[in-house]
């Protein structure tokens, strides 16, 4: 237990803290409790929903908003799964190997991210056309796996690697892949928590990749689908609200489910003794 | 002589043989993130900036050199748009990265049911998603009766009959969008402290401490180091993210009033979106890039440990 | 090792369902068969949100036609837009849209869309209930875009609030309720010294812009652009005196000018009573924004002579030119089935609650007083200038010379004076 020299300090910044967590708290609230009142923009606000309904709900379902949630769950969580695997093998070796070449594809790496998404997407929908796959989740899906956050994420974390410990596998005898999976693996976990609810999030978030691969009623997104009932100066807060409000929901469960990945305790000491 | 020469190092320090060993490794391991990379990344980027240098139009795809690039400097709404951008980078991202390690330092180390939620609530406005939190920020700047408004009231700091039109005015537009763009990106930096805080070698720490070092010189001495590669990833994230902010402005200013949150990104999605202008477009972008990777090289420069 | 093998089939498993779903999904649409001719039909949510009458039309066509199959997506203002650039940049344009002639236009002129010059016969130049609207079809030379149905934009005022402010007095309410600009200034300041805002002229991006525009140049009657379509004139001294008579309204109090919001929010502020009047009225915003809890009057815009010249709408499809002859001849066969056949036409008309092109297809509200009476704006159609090259840019130009104006940031002279500049320099 570390001795804490600055109770003063620990007590001001805690009640900082929870009052800045409050503001940052109100948002949610009120999209939620928003999403069950039957009229949510009312002025007076009422702060404590007077009166409960599910009428944006019952909308959102009679158009196929299970589809379209079925729709973002897959996309968010495919693209998710197949960068943890990619982002992974290359993170390690851009941080660890040094191999002829790394500088320039590290280099062509950061380009691309400073690139804007809008010089991109066109030309990304011209591809996604000639190969047939336009108006379909794998347009989506794929073009998710080869952003570069998540290989420059899993290079910072593996940076942290001791190299000691990569040495002591290899005189073990360990092969590159064994090296990789029982080794350096572990290690980064908390990183490949970190990535999977990253990547999940930020695929889910991705308007307007969506918007322009996805066309047809039933391949839309959440995001998109609500935005498809709104008339054209008519914005229907409650139906916005109920989708936020259903759009958290798989959100929160993947951070709640990839949370104990951020647990410390990594056995740093390994290397010593 | 094959031996010798395989055994001889090169520049990096290990002989021929072990290089190109590691090097066939190295690539195998990069090939399936390389497929998507080049497939869905690197070869749109090339076309799209190709096309920069075209009169590129919904009806017109001819080669004009410069002519885009140079227009671009002449355009004043575009130098006022690189201004906004700046503006937005050079304040968000020093105070994203300051405040979220502060945060994470204040909640790492306590009980974890407390660090999960402050780290959750933290995260919500990255949880909802652009269009609630813009509706939600949208109902509190409201001039006839946003929440915003009817507080100053109350206190008695703004006139009863005032209107105050908080994204509507020129001078108050661009720190609205700011404030909101703060709450969404301080979310992914304190998920990554926090992990990067707590695989921070406790002996080292310990040992610190012991030898009689104070809290704030552990921390600089000890954490500090440690946590670099996340600071660095941290500040260029955040910054590209300042960068390239648009779904904000898009839905709740249009760049305006007058221009005044009109930033590279707004800008080159008007021209392409509203006036087709496809070429002109793309050598917006690519300036943005340029200009975000000039960015990237200095802040990898001088945060930059090993290799 | 035996770890890493798991892992790689766990991957491979992935991307085989992945993969396995696209198939399936190229799979079906592959299946027709050579005969039948497949054509995707994308709609602006002009029917009605939920493309249940695009269903329904579909299914009577397919019925009468039945080697052609119908797609049908629906797209929204927001996004939709934008969706339609990328699909036609990428080479995914559908084969039929239902939009507005602004960027239908647009299409024809970038060498887009297949000319519909075949469907503009004798009997329906005969049939239009105006020549206007069938111009508005037309870049000049081509005709681009089929129409079906128009609705005029108007104003709608809280006949309580009017009333209490001493403002309901400068109102004429017989026959087309026309009324002047002088009445229009009298009844603003009015309400503005009882404590109401009288108007709000929303300048916060392009949403709802058709208001703004119709307000400003009925006051005086300038004219957005020229009588041949070939410049945007609103920098006349008519143009400059009507924008000079807003600004000295704002100054007084009177009038609001948001520039942060759009139609959507003023149009919202108008049913929660928050300001007086709304410019952005018109059939389908009167459904949306409908409120029981005061009397909502139309009227049209004030103009100096008491003769409006009001914005309008109008509703029509287009064929995009996919290389594809069966495709595009099935296309032409249904929007012309859409537009034109006894039965199904009015009630597709009915359905965007706007009013017909074709005279034969009657009244189609008959008994609905207000639907009367915003058939009696249809008289006071002004010309059509959507259709002009470089509408899109003049729009942004448009907006931004108001917050320019009303911020005082420019004068009313320099504003339009740049605004015209702007514009003019696309066409």
């Amino acid at each position: 237990m570390e001795i804490k020299k600055n109770s003063v300090y620990s007590v001001i910044s805690l009640i900082f803290l929870v009052l800045i967590a409050l503001l940052f708290l109100f948002p949610f609230y009120w999209i939620v409790t928003g999403s069950f009142k039957p009229n949510p923009n009312a002025i007076p606000p009422d702060w404590i929903p007077k009166a409960l309904s599910l009428k944006h709900y019952v909308k959102l379902f009679k158009q196929p908003a299970g589809i379209w949630f079925f729709n973002s769950v897959w996309m968010s969580l495919s693209s998710m799964a197949l960068v943890l695997i990619t982002s992974s093998m290359a993170g390690y070796v851009l941080a660890k190997k040094r191999f002829s070449g790394r500088k320039i594809i590290f280099s062509l790496l950061v380009c691309a991210m400073a690139l804007p998404k809008q010089v991109v997407l066109v030309p990304l929908v011209r591809i996604m056309n000639t190969i047939g796959l336009y108006n379909g989740l794998l347009a989506v899906i794929l073009p998710s796996v080869g952003w570069p956050f998540g290989v420059f994420l899993m290079k910072q974390f593996s940076e942290t690697l001791p190299t000691e410990l990569l040495e002591a596998a290899r005189i073990d005898g360990a092969g590159e892949a064994r090296t990789f999976l029982n080794v350096v693996c572990p290690i980064i976990k908390p990183a490949f928590g970190a990535l999977a609810i990253f990547t999940f999030i930020s695929t889910w978030n991705d308007y307007f990749l969506q918007l322009v691969m996805l066309a047809s009623r039933n391949k839309l997104s959440i995001a998109l689908g609500i935005a498809t009932l709104q008339a054209e100066m008519a914005t229907d807060f409650g139906l916005i609200m109920a989708g936020a409000t259903l759009g958290a929901l798989p959100i929160v469960i993947i951070f709640i489910a990839f949370q104990k990945y951020f647990t410390n305790g990594i056995t740093m000491g390994a290397v010593k003794g | 002589m094959e031996n010798e020469k395989a055994l001889k190092k090169n520049k990096m320090g290990m002989s021929h043989a072990i290089q190109r060993q590691q090097n066939i490794v190295s690539y195998i391991f990069l090939l399936p993130f390389a497929l998507f990379f080049i497939g869905f990344v690197l070869i749109p980027m090339g076309m799209g900036i190709v096309t920069s240098f075209f009169n590129y139009k919904m009806n017109a795809f001819e080669f004009n050199g410069l002519t885009n690039y140079i227009r671009l400097f002449k355009d004043p709404v575009f130098l006022k748009s690189l201004r906004n951008t700046f503006v937005i980078v050079i304040t968000s991202v020093p105070l994203v990265a300051i405040f979220s390690l502060w945060v994470a330092s204040v909640i790492f180390d306590k009980n974890s049911t407390f660090t999960s939620v402050f780290r959750g609530v933290f995260y919500l406005p990255v949880v909802m998603g652009t269009v609630p939190v813009v509706v939600v920020w949208k109902w509190i700047f409201n001039a006839y009766f946003g929440i915003l408004n009817y507080l100053f009231k109350a206190l008695n700091l703004m006139p009863q009959n005032l209107r105050f039109e908080w994204l509507g005015n020129k001078n108050t537009a661009i720190w609205c969008i700011l404030a909101i763009l703060f709450t969404t990106s301080i979310g992914q930096p304190i998920v990554l402290y926090i992990a990067a805080l707590g695989n921070v070698d406790k002996s080292i720490t310990e040992a610190a401490e012991v030898d009689g070092a104070s809290k704030l010189r552990t921390f600089w001495m000890v954490k500090w180091p440690s946590i670099m590669p996340t600071t660095l990833y941290i500040i260029v994230i955040t910054t590209i993210n300042s960068f390239q902010c648009f779904a904000l402005i898009q839905l709740l200013t249009s760049g305006g009033p007058s221009y005044s949150t009109s930033t590279v990104m707004y800008y080159l999605y008007e021209q392409a979106f509203t006036y087709y202008d496809y070429g002109y477009a793309n050598s917006m972008g690519v300036i943005l890039a340029i200009v975000i990777a000039v960015f990237s090289a200095l802040q990898f420069r001088v945060m930059k440990t090993d290799n | 090792m035996k770890k890493f093998i798991a892992i790689l089939l766990v991957a491979l498993l992935a991307l085989t369902t992945v993969f396995a779903q696209g198939a399936k999904e190229t799979a079906t649409t592959a299946a027709p068969a050579t005969a039948k001719t497949e054509i995707t039909w994308w709609s602006f949510p002009t029917f009605g949100l939920d493309g249940a009458t695009e269903a329904e039309l579909i299914k009577a066509f397919e019925a009468a036609n039945p080697n052609i199959t119908v797609k049908l997506e629906m797209i929204d203002f927001t996004s939709g837009p934008n969706k339609l650039t990328a699909a036609i940049e990428g080479g995914a344009a559908p084969d039929v849209l239902f939009d507005a002639p602004g960027r239908i236009i647009e299409y024809g002129r970038n060498g887009k869309l297949v000319a519909l010059d075949g469907m503009f016969t004798s009997e329906l130049k005969a049939d239009a209930t105006s020549a206007a609207l069938l111009n508005a079809c037309s870049d000049g030379t081509t005709y681009w875009m089929y129409p079906q149905s128009s609705s005029p934009f108007c104003m709608s005022i809280n006949k309580e609030m009017w009333e209490k402010a001493g403002a309901w007095q400068y109102v004429n309410t017989e026959g087309a309720r026309t009324w002047t600009t002088e009445n229009f200034a009298k009844a603003m300041e009015a309400l503005g010294k009882a404590g109401y805002v009288g108007l709000n002229v929303y300048c916060g991006g392009q949403g709802g812009d058709q208001g703004t525009r119709a307000l400003v140049s009925n006051l005086y009657s300038a004219t957005i652009a020229n009588a041949d379509y070939t410049k945007y004139t609103m920098d006349s001294p008519e143009g400059i005196k009507g924008l000079k008579l807003l600004l000295d309204l704002y100054k007084k109090g009177a009038i609001d000018a948001g520039m942060g919001i759009v139609a959507g929010d003023e149009l919202q502020l108008y049913q929660q009573e928050m300001i007086a009047s709304s410019i952005c009225w018109g059939t389908s915003n009167a459904k949306n924004y409908k409120s029981d809890a005061y009397t909502q009057f139309v009227i049209p815009f004030p103009s100096e002579d008491g003769k409006p010249a009001l914005e309008y709408l109008v509703n029509g499809f287009c064929v995009f030119n996919n290389k594809n002859d069966a495709k595009a001849e099935a296309a032409k066969k249904l929007i012309a089935f859409i537009c034109d056949d006894p039965t199904y036409g009015p009630k597709a008309v009915k359905a965007t609650g706007a009013f017909p092109i074709r005279a034969s297809f009657g009244n189609l509200y008959e008994g609905d007083a207000q639907y009367e009476l915003l058939a009696e704006f249809t008289k006071y159609y002004g010309g059509y200038y959507n259709t002009m090259k470089g509408f899109a840019a003049m729009r942004t130009q448009w907006w931004n010379m108001l917050q320019f104006i009303f911020s005082g940031d420019k004068s009313v002279e320099t504003a339009v004076a740049d605004y015209a500049k702007a514009s003019n320099a696309n066409l």
